[in-house]
């Protein structure tokens, strides 16, 4: 396995960027950031990262795990409490406005003037990033018509729905053309069809040299778009690799998913030899369990003891959040 | 110029502006239902001058401070300061669009001032120019007040700790007739300029000339701008 778990601080000792991307100047580069909140103690801590052009990195973790933090920093907003980065070999300390300019971001609760109209709010930060007016309006319209808001351009803001926001955010974040982009939970409240267009989007942005920091903990959408992803927990990187690395390193762990009719008290359940959590999603109970004989069948057993009516059950292979269990014996999304 | 595709920061806070039409007709009339009225009336002078300039000093003074700290609230200030933009121009821009819109507020009722009480066009001129300095001094408080909270309820509480002194010094109600040190102060404060230009266009005279109104508000606005550009890094940084 050639998956490499970093339990103090993270390191570039990916397969990917020994071989792969080595040679190539990062277009993003942190080393050993730390930023501890002094309210809470919650933050990052000696964090380092490397993204290289074209690529898209995925930062994975629960909340309070940091990923939200970290981008904080790398966007400039707060200064960390030591550490530097560099975005396109510009300190993003020392030049924080030439950062800036090369950086596009969008963060998790995105904001705009709802009294403006959409096209008013990406106007002004196309120009606000020294986009020139033409140019600006025409990418502007490209990008309309791609997220499917044209239509909806010229209303103010306070009428949109939070997907149409959403969408907006991403607008303002791609529309500069930037060197990196920083996406804090992009997909959270797309619709199926506008998360496809953004993966595109965000592909056809790679393609074309962009270097992506994607903080989700949408685990299919890291798997879809990911070269490589890192894992925070408690402000810790904990590892780091290619999404098939990392889910290799859980061989032997099976996830099994009841959908249930009534929702159940499922704590017996995880009393089960073998299952090792239990994790609520929707009307799901997913069980993440040692592969072993008769593992299924004790599992569904379990929980029809506990009173759950299965209608669907579907045995699954491992993903990136049975790698997060594995390695924190935490979820990776809150339990409900 | 066009501002439904605002490209400066001032031009997005002029489209604000004219963008909300209901909350524009009252911006635009409270100053001409509460001075106008006023002006008409046979109040005395100084009390009449007083009503001016606590209108402007509050206009100007909630204006950048109330907007500022809801803006900080909603996070979208930040994400404008994540741009390269720089936060010296934006905390500039603020202030100077604040002040020229509320004086936009205020002209209709100046001009009904001035109307009513006839005087000449250098006195005009100089009231006009003191006003100004004051929504530039009160919008320079609010922004510093936005420094240090985050709430318009705030804004309120500091703003009435910062400016009772200040309109107590400028001589509005009391103070009329400073010596010694309150003098010295009272030089300092561009409310009082206002105050006198604001006498003198209701006919008392005053000892302040013209030529004193085009100037030392003129300086001491342009110190305290720039003294309150100077938190920009602070202002339109991440609140923790």
């Amino acid at each position: 396995m050639r998956l490499t778990t970093v339990l103090r601080g993270g390191r570039y000792n990916s397969p990917v960027m020994r071989s792969g991307t080595q040679n190539t100047p990062p277009a993003l580069e942190a080393r050993k950031i730390s930023r501890l909140y002094e309210s809470s103690g919650r933050g990052v801590s000696d964090v380092s990262l490397r993204v290289a052009p074209g690529e898209v990195f995925g930062l994975m973790g629960p909340n309070g795990s940091g990923k939200s933090t970290l981008l904080r920093v790398l966007s400039t907003a707060i200064a960390p409490d030591s550490g530097s980065f560099h975005v396109g070999g510009v300190d993003g300390l020392k030049e924080r406005r030439k950062v800036r300019a090369r950086t596009g971001l969008m963060v998790d609760s995105p904001t705009h003037y709802d009294a403006l109209t959409g096209r008013a709010n990406a106007y002004f930060f196309a120009r606000a990033y020294g986009m020139e007016k033409d140019k600006a309006k025409g990418v502007l319209a490209e990008l309309f018509d791609y997220f499917d808001l044209t239509e909806y351009a010229d209303d103010r803001v306070k009428t949109y729905s939070y997907g149409m926001g959403k969408k907006l955010a991403l607008i303002e974040a791609m529309a500069h053309g930037p060197e990196v982009l920083l996406l804090d939970e992009p997909s959270l409240g797309l619709d199926y069809t506008s998360q496809l267009a953004y993966q595109n989007k965000v592909r056809e942005l790679a393609g074309a040299g962009a270097a992506v920091l994607l903080a989700s903990n949408q685990v299919d959408e890291v798997e879809a778009l990911c070269g490589r992803a890192a894992f925070l927990h408690r402000g810790r990187v904990v590892a780091e690799g290619t999404p098939e690395e990392l889910i290799s390193s859980v061989e032997g762990v099976r996830r099994i998913v009841a959908t249930l009719r009534n929702p159940v008290e499922y704590g017996p359940v995880a009393e089960v030899g073998g299952v090792r959590r239990v994790v609520p999603e929707g009307r799901d109970l997913v069980f993440h369990c040692e592969e072993r004989p008769g593992i299924v069948a004790d599992v569904v057993a379990g929980v029809v003891r506990a009173g759950g009516d299965i209608v669907n059950l579907s045995v699954r292979r491992p993903n990136l959040e049975d790698v997060f269990v594995k390695l924190t014996g935490e979820a990776l999304r809150d339990e409900v | 110029m066009r501002f439904d595709l605002p490209d400066a920061y001032w031009k997005k806070d002029v489209a604000l502006f004219f963008s909300r039409r209901f909350s524009l007709i009252i911006k635009m009339l409270y100053p001409i239902a509460i001075i106008v009225p006023v002006a008409a009336s046979g109040m005395p002078a100084k009390y009449a001058a007083a009503v001016i300039g606590i209108v402007a000093i509050m206009a100007g003074t909630f204006g950048a401070g109330e907007s500022l700290t809801i803006d900080l609230n909603d996070g979208i200030l930040v994400r404008v300061a994540l741009t390269p933009l720089s936060p010296y121009r934006i905390v500039f821009e603020v202030l100077a669009v604040n002040a020229v819109l509320d004086l936009v507020q205020l002209l209709p009722a100046l001009l009904i001032v001035y109307l009513l009480h006839p005087v000449s066009i250098v006195w005009m001129l100089a009231a006009t120019l003191a006003v100004f300095a004051t929504l530039v001094t009160a919008n320079c408080i609010g922004i510093f007040i936005a420094n240090f909270t985050s709430s318009p309820a705030d804004v309120l509480l500091y703003a009435t700790a910062i400016l009772f002194p200040l309109i107590y010094l400028s001589g509005f109600f009391r103070n009329q007739h400073p010596t010694g040190i309150l003098k010295a102060l009272r030089g300092f404060v561009p409310f009082a300029y206002t105050d006198d230009a604001m006498k003198t266009v209701f006919g008392l005279a005053t000892t302040t000339t013209p030529l004193e109104i085009l100037i030392y508000p003129t300086v001491i606005c342009a110190v305290l701008a720039f003294a309150v550009c100077l938190t920009a890094p602070h202002l339109l940084s991440q609140r923790s």
